[in-house]
């Protein structure tokens, strides 16, 4: 129990450097492979790992679309990461399309992608900067969240 | 904890703190403390339960370490375990994973390994809690060009109902070797696959063909067939035959989105269970839908799902949803459902979401099951919403009436504080002989920034059966204190 306190509490106070996206291929919903290297942002990439059946999911997506539209000119690229694993993947492609989400949507069945960046939320943002550094992580969606990502973009921007 | 398992927990994490100069050091933290009851206790204890991951990253390759306790009054079910270990080596055509690893071929009617994130499970046969994931400890190898990807991998499944103080061998006592290939020429995919599975002496192989692409912008398609042909022709699909049929078709037209899909099992559960061929049975988020979920029989279902999807130009969604799934145990057991939501926004700011279902299941002596909710979020000035949940559910079980209904109000503060107290009442004739139960629980959210969360739960939670992220298994009552902080660094 003693060895258990000090684990936990030396690694809630660490703090160690900013992790990397590797150059990772995923299929697309028109089946097409891409890799994360053809799809980032100049500047930076906002990736949004979402699914089918989460609502706070869907609900982020109309905002994250008029964001991406927004700043798509000022070189930040937005990915989209389904992690709709075999029971609920058939409803990416369709419910994608009726979103009319403007931005690439990634198939990613194994939630392999997330599960390397240790994420542990759905919805979960992370934006990368042009070293493919993750520099911002924002787990779950709620109404006034678009303004944070707002926020962020522009202070990274800078 | 023994000696040796913390001289390798110190070695790990020195070893990995060192390679920090060179590569990058990053982690994930859940602590998670209970003080309270589950089913049959007859006094309140404490427990604590910690899942420490570690990953390294230098150039092309890296290693990840998860190191897994859990500590009670009951001294049996206590442990200490490095419950994970692995080494991958990424380029841009090949990806080596030593270790364990996840992985799932097609639409895991072979195979489907998983994690479900922030889940914890715990069995009453144990009294153990553990991270629920199904990884595979192996080796796996994958190449993978624009047009062509092939995986070979080898390895045994984690059989998750035991704990991790139980023998290894217990845990994993399936093994398998399986190729698995795919190639796509102008959108259309044709993939194959054989596995060879083993667990106590008996051995099976399996062949899986799938075929997958998009027929136009608008539609595209998937079909899997998988089959044990070491006893059975390989056309061979009768009543005694061991098969797997799911086939998927996608339509959008602008607005409107259609999900059609169909399944054949038959005789296909393998090993332990490291199959879970897709269930086609909508995955509810709503507590009592999610909870009335129908769990797919890979020993015998057959049956479709329809879906469709239609955003109104204000970009409210409405979603229906019809299910039919057929078990012939015995006697022919049919589950129907008919689901139908709209979400919507009131005055551009309050969003609201309303449903209605209606549902048979034979399974649970469910009749005529008819359940509706209302879910809405208040905006309260610039950063604050109120939420106001409700959700009812009738329906007839052995001549008796029976209802659940679900109440919970909660405050958000952006996503800083999130507060709500949930109040559930069932005279579920399964759980109560006569009467009424109510279950009443608070919880409370604040995080404190992107790496570090807190969460308190406080009162009694109805356990049950529960769905996430496509897995479907079974949560536990419990009536007490729950503290859960989750970091990362």
């Amino acid at each position: 129990m003693r060895a258990l306190i000090i684990v936990v509490m030396l690694f809630s106070i660490l703090n160690v450097s900013a992790q990397q996206v590797r150059n990772f291929k995923l299929k697309d919903i028109e089946n097409n492979t891409q890799s994360f290297t053809q799809l980032k942002g100049s500047k930076l990439t906002v990736i949004d790992f979402w699914a089918t059946w989460c609502k706070p999911c869907v609900k982020a997506i109309p905002e994250l679309n008029k964001i991406y539209e927004a700043y798509k000119i000022k070189g930040v690229e937005f990915i989209g990461v389904s992690c709709d694993g075999p029971r609920s993947v058939s409803k990416v492609a369709p419910l994608s399309k009726t979103l009319q989400i403007k931005y690439p949507i990634l198939l990613d069945i194994n939630s392999e992608i997330k599960s390397e960046l240790n994420l542990n939320a759905f919805p979960t943002l992370v934006i990368v900067n042009s070293n493919n550094k993750i520099v911002w992580v924002h787990e779950g969606f709620v109404s006034g969240d678009q303004k944070l990502v707002i926020e962020e973009i522009e202070k990274l921007l800078k | 904890m023994t000696k040796i398992v913390k001289n390798s927990i110190c070695l790990v994490v020195i070893v990995l703190a060192s390679f920090n100069v060179f590569g990058q050091f990053n982690g994930t933290n859940l602590v998670e403390y209970q003080f309270g009851e589950a089913p049959n206790d007859v006094n309140a204890i404490s427990s604590i339960y910690d899942r420490f991951v570690a990953n390294f990253n230098y150039k092309s390759f890296r290693s990840d370490v998860t190191l897994e306790q859990f500590y009670s009054e009951y001294d049996g079910s206590n442990y200490t375990n490095i419950s994970q270990f692995s080494v991958q080596y990424n380029s841009d055509k090949i990806q080596v994973k030593l270790g364990n690893f996840y992985e799932t071929i097609g639409r895991g009617t072979l195979l489907h390994s998983f994690q479900i994130p922030g889940a914890i499970l715990e069995d009453l046969s144990y009294r153990s809690r553990h991270y629920f994931n199904r990884d595979i400890l192996g080796a796996s190898v994958k190449f993978q060009s624009n047009n062509f990807m092939t995986k070979v991998l080898y390895g045994s499944p984690l059989n998750y109902v035991f704990p991790p103080n139980q023998n290894s061998n217990l845990r994993r006592s399936d093994t398998i070797a399986a190729l698995y290939s795919e190639y796509t020429y102008k959108n259309q995919t044709l993939g194959a696959a054989i596995m060879h599975h083993s667990n106590s002496g008996n051995e099976k192989l399996f062949s899986m063909i799938t075929l997958s692409g998009s027929i136009s912008p608008k539609i595209s398609y998937y079909t899997e067939v998988s089959k044990n042909i070491k006893n059975n022709s390989i056309n061979d699909f009768s009543d005694a035959a061991s098969y797997a049929i799911y086939s998927g078709v996608n339509i959008s037209l602008n607005n409107i989105g259609i999900s059609a899909e169909y399944k054949n099992y038959n005789n296909f559960l393998i090993g332990s269970g490291i199959n879970e061929p897709p269930a086609l049975v909508k995955e509810h988020t709503y507590r009592l839908l999610n909870r009335s979920t129908h769990v797919p029989q890979p020993l015998n279902e057959s049956g479709y799902q329809l879906e469709a999807f239609y955003t109104m130009p204000n970009l409210s969604v409405l979603t229906l949803n019809h299910t039919k799934a057929i078990n012939k145990f015995g006697q022919k057991f049919t589950f129907n459902e008919y689901f139908l939501e709209y979400d919507f926004m009131l005055k551009d700011k309050h969003d609201i979401k309303l449903f209605i279902d209606y549902a048979e299941d034979p399974f649970k002596l469910e009749e005529n099951r008819i359940s509706t909710g209302l879910y809405s979020e208040w905006k309260a000035g610039k950063n604050s919403t109120i939420r106001t949940d409700y959700e009812f559910q009738h329906f007839d079980r052995l001549n008796e009436g029976n209802v659940n209904q679900v109440l919970s109000v909660g405050y958000a503060y952006k996503s800083k504080i999130i507060g709500s107290i949930v109040a559930e009442h069932s005279t579920d004739n399964y759980l109560v002989n006569s009467g009424s139960k109510y279950w009443l629980g608070a919880n409370l959210k604040y995080k404190l920034n992107n790496k570090h969360s807190f969460q308190l739960f406080a009162g009694e939670r109805r356990g049950g059966p529960a769905c996430n992220a496509g897995v479907c298994y079974e949560v536990l009552d419990f009536k007490g204190v729950e503290l859960r902080v989750t970091s990362r660094f």
